[in-house]
């Protein structure tokens, strides 16, 4: 390309609080292109594209370099010129269409407000154009969404009146920050495909930035890919992909699970950093023998006709709606296997999970657990069963009491269900659990806040192995993870299981990860199972049009 | 990292030290603490309640000084070191300020003080019974740093002697607050449904009564005095820690530790204190300085209404109360003094809160 860069950014450092976070680095984005960023978290991504239009808190981040917007440098002007800039010019997605919204202000004036900023249009025009843009990003009846409350739409059509925000004044270059990582996959490729439709129509640039290398894949023509506040590589995306010259994009690439092989352990950043992997691969032939012989066993959990019904209120004089959240599922499980259970969110796949611990008592419907009911059992009976049926959680940062230490934690559950004879005997035992889970004896006197995402949710598991217990329900446990991260995490997780016998049911919405642990796999779709078989036939063969839709929506990369 | 690690605790404490007011309103706070429990120790005047009347020098300025006469009290005092050290001295000697006095024969002739001018009826006294140490040490001169009040006491050793009672109170009714409060905040916050709407129901109507009337009642109901006065204040102020602690228990029990604890199968009881408490904490720590505030303040409002503490106890609230008409009479200090160290306990109470709710605010 002759033509000048539309974004140039140049030796660009940031530092909060004299902690250096983005360290010199230099990259440009072209007029109608769409450049992908991607990175895992704290890898500085999102900081990058926050400086670019001026918005990190000023008192405590020191900004050093250049960024020029056609030819004006970025990091000088004041907050009046870049009022015109923000919003007019370049303009911003985020992640969450959740919060970003006002939920007290109705959709469409939240985006007439922009209009009114910055363009001179009259009151009907302005709402006229509202209307087109909503027509633009597709929304089904424009009309009622403009006057809906955030909260009266889904959670996609938020993300598409954001967007539609985003490109009322037609701005030169669009920020999409992670758009779509809070999204279900088929909302998600909806969104993607919405965002070149409208790139195709109107020759702006986007930056989009996301942590799944796969998805940016499907979007952006250049890539960039970042760690640690470096770029460590950049290129078109199918060099990046076809050709990675660094190894941690070579890791990034292959710590996913891939949808077509099953390796027996995932490969982590660090194998590549040391050359370390060989890859093993799991055969449909030892996978045949290995289930005959899990198959042939009673099973260890049985789910008979499991219903969970809610309540829903509707104001005072409204009559109360009943909605099934888990509505007539049965299944099996057997000792030593791995149940997959995906679904979108809202699918009941969590209410199930759940129920399965009696955590939220199911409305109708049995659950046996080794020949006995075990809907109906006293508290005392309850609470001995539990040490048998564990949950690992979802959010690493939230399952572990913040004033407890780690060993602490790990303790309690032992003391409470008065397993091992003394204190010196657990201790013994919770170090040798942090061992086996890959954490350093020393943490044995360290509090949760003093750890990253990965190591706190190995906590979590070294508390819910500390019990010993037979079946373990992972509700999402790996969606929160950084995808290298999770690849370490899944590879435990497999590890222990044939250390100790687990029996798992893994819950996530993430069909490849779910298809890699599972040995059956249950799709799930609003409270009713879809479809229920071996992990591999419901992937290669789908029969449900359900399933094959989700599916078809999996990013699959180059 | 080294060996060392931090606990949000230490974090806190450390974060708390930072800050000036809070450290100085700390120390303030500990030092009205030891003053009130040693009261009679440091006041210049240890009888008990600080009750010793001289109505011919009654309001002077602070600084006064006169020549004091003691004479030996007859009854035999009975009372052991302790009780005399923490409460008192009872049937202690009578003083007579006197204007002046001499020696003779074994006789002390004396002119009692009287002020405004008058001239005081002259006296004699018998020295036959005094020893010669004795003899010497029979008039002193006395100053009254802080003068005297209507009565003729030490204003400042009822000063000392009256911050046990505010300080007291503030404790008291806190630790009364927080018992209820907690309990039931915890209880309603945690189990929700029916045995929530009950208790926010008895939390709407106690909120709804006028404090200073709730606390009348009470007091009546229970009977003069300042411990049905303790109880009183303690039994309105529960309301507040209920609220707050319920509040932050509704939100506290969706963390996934809970539900954590919950799956480990923790016992309720387990859950609710070893849990959710110790993480909600930094709210009602920040109540409970508030709390200890508005308890002085509700105790000296009490104390002026005179349904507190009762005379010849002194306390802050009555000490106001018995002179604020001396504000327009030219002698505001009477009613300053007192006010001064509401105020200045009050603060410190509120500082103190104030530092602690930035010090526990994990978020910055």
């Amino acid at each position: 390309m002759t033509e000048a860069p539309l974004l140039q950014i140049k030796n660009l450092a940031i530092s909060f609080n004299g902690n250096e976070v983005i360290h010199n680095i230099s990259y440009h984005l072209n007029a109608n292109e769409i450049l992908g960023i991607v990175g895992e978290s704290g890898s500085g991504k999102s900081v990058s594209s926050l400086a670019i239009l001026g918005l990190l808190p000023k008192k405590i981040s020191a900004v050093s370099g250049t960024i020029h917007f056609k030819d004006i440098d970025l990091t000088q002007i004041n907050q009046n010129q870049f009022q015109h800039i923000r919003g007019n010019k370049i303009a911003m997605i985020f992640q969450e269409p959740m919060s970003s919204l006002n939920p007290s202000m109705r959709c469409g004036i939240q985006v007439e407000e922009i209009l009114n900023q910055h363009t001179g249009l009259s009151a009907i025009e302005v709402k006229q154009r509202v209307l087109e843009l909503f027509d633009q990003v597709k929304l089904p009846e424009p009309e009622r969404v403009y006057k809906s409350y955030p909260h009266e739409i889904s959670g996609g059509q938020k993300q598409r009146v954001m967007i539609a925000m985003a490109i009322a004044c037609e701005p030169d270059i669009l920020i999409a920050d992670e758009p779509t990582t809070a999204l279900d996959v088929t909302v998600q490729k909806e969104i993607i495909v919405l965002l070149k439709e409208l790139q195709d129509k109107t020759h702006m640039s986007i930056i989009f930035i996301t942590h799944d290398l796969a998805l940016i894949s499907e979007i952006a023509e250049r890539v960039i890919v970042m760690y640690k506040g470096d770029i460590v590589e950049q290129g078109t995306a199918t060099s990046i992909f076809n050709m990675p010259q660094h190894n941690y994009t070579k890791a990034l690439i292959n710590s996913r699970p891939s949808l077509q092989v099953r390796l027996k352990t995932l490969p982590t950043i660090q194998d590549y950093l040391n050359n370390a992997f060989t890859e093993t691969i799991v055969t449909s032939e030892d996978r045949a023998k290995h289930h005959q012989a899990l198959y042939n066993q009673s099973p260890l959990l049985e789910v008979i006709n499991l219903e969970k019904e809610y309540i829903s209120n509707s104001g005072w004089f409204g009559k109360s709606q009943p909605f099934k959240a888990v509505n007539n599922v049965s299944f099996k499980i057997y000792e030593g296997e791995t149940l997959g259970l995906v679904g979108e969110s809202g699918c009941g796949k969590s209410t199930l999970g759940n129920a399965i611990l009696q955590l939220d008592k199911a409305t109708a419907g049995t659950i046996i657990y080794k020949g006995t009911d075990i809907t109906n059992l006293s508290t005392k009976a309850m609470r001995r069963l539990r040490k048998d049926i564990q949950i690992i959680f979802q959010d690493p940062y939230a399952s572990l009491n913040p004033r407890l230490t780690v060993g602490q934690a790990i303790m309690e559950p032992m003391t409470v269900h008065k397993l091992y004879k003394n204190k010196a005997e657990r201790k013994a035992k919770v170090l040798e659990i942090l061992n086996r889970v890959g954490l350093s004896e020393d943490y044995f006197n360290r509090y949760p806040h003093e750890f990253s995402g990965g190591q706190r949710q190995r906590i979590g598991i070294a508390r819910t192995i500390a019990l010993q217990p037979k079946l373990i329900v992972c509700d999402e446990s790996v969606s929160a993870l950084d995808i290298s991260v999770q690849a370490q995490v899944l590879n435990l997780l497999n590890e222990l299981k044939d250390k100790f016998g687990f029996t798992y049911i893994f819950i996530s919405h993430d069909l490849a990860v779910v298809k890699y642990m599972s040995d059956q796999l249950i799709v799930m779709n609003k409270g009713e199972i879809v479809e229920k078989n071996d992990a591999d036939i419901v992937y290669n063969n789908p029969h449900q049009d359900y399933t094959k839709k989700l599916i078809q929506a999996i990013p699959k990369g180059l | 990292m080294g060996g060392k690690t931090q606990s949000l605790k230490q974090l806190a404490l450390q974060k708390f030290k930072h800050n000036f007011w809070g450290v100085f309103s700390f120390c303030f706070i500990i030092i009205v603490g030891l003053v009130s429990v040693f009261a009679y120790v440091l006041a210049p005047d240890h009888s008990q309640y600080a009750n010793q009347m001289h109505l011919s020098i009654h309001s002077k300025r602070p600084g006064f000084t006169i020549d004091m006469l003691t004479l030996p009290s007859k009854i035999q005092n009975t009372q052991n070191a302790l009780d005399k050290l923490f409460f008192g001295t009872v049937n202690t000697e009578t003083e007579v300020p006197v204007s002046a006095f001499k020696i003779k024969d074994y006789t002390l002739l004396y002119t009692e003080y009287a002020s405004d001018g008058l001239v005081g009826e002259e006296k004699s006294l018998d020295l036959n019974a005094f020893s010669k140490v004795e003899e010497s040490n029979l008039v002193a001169p006395k100053t009254f740093h802080l003068g005297t009040d209507k009565y003729g006491r030490d204003v400042l050793s009822r000063v000392l002697v009256g911050a046990r009672i505010s300080f007291f109170i503030g404790f008291v009714a806190v630790f009364i607050s927080l018992i209820i409060g907690l309990t039931l905040g915890s209880v309603a916050g945690y189990y929700g449904g029916k045995v929530d709407a009950v208790i926010m129901w008895v939390i709407n109507v106690t909120w709804s009564i006028p404090t200073l009337l709730l606390v009348i009642a009470i007091t009546l109901a229970l009977g003069k005095g300042f411990w049905q006065v303790f109880i009183a204040v303690g039994l309105t102020m529960w309301v507040e820690v209920a609220r707050v602690v319920r509040g932050q228990i509704i939100s506290a029990k969706e963390m996934q530790y809970v539900t954590a604890a919950r799956a480990l199968g923790y016992t309720d009881y387990r859950i609710i204190t070893k849990h959710i408490l110790p993480n909600i904490m930094a709210p009602v720590i920040v109540i409970c300085a508030a709390n200890f505030a508005s308890a002085i303040l509700i105790e000296s409002g009490l104390s002026f209404l005179g349904i507190g503490a009762q005379p010849p106890m002194a306390s802050w609230g009555a000490m106001i109360k018995d002179h604020y008409n001396y504000i327009i009479l030219g002698k505001p200090y009477l009613a300053i003094i007192p006010g001064l160290c509401i105020m200045s306990l009050v603060m410190a109470f509120m500082l103190m809160g104030n530092a602690l709710r930035d010090a526990l605010d994990v978020k910055s």
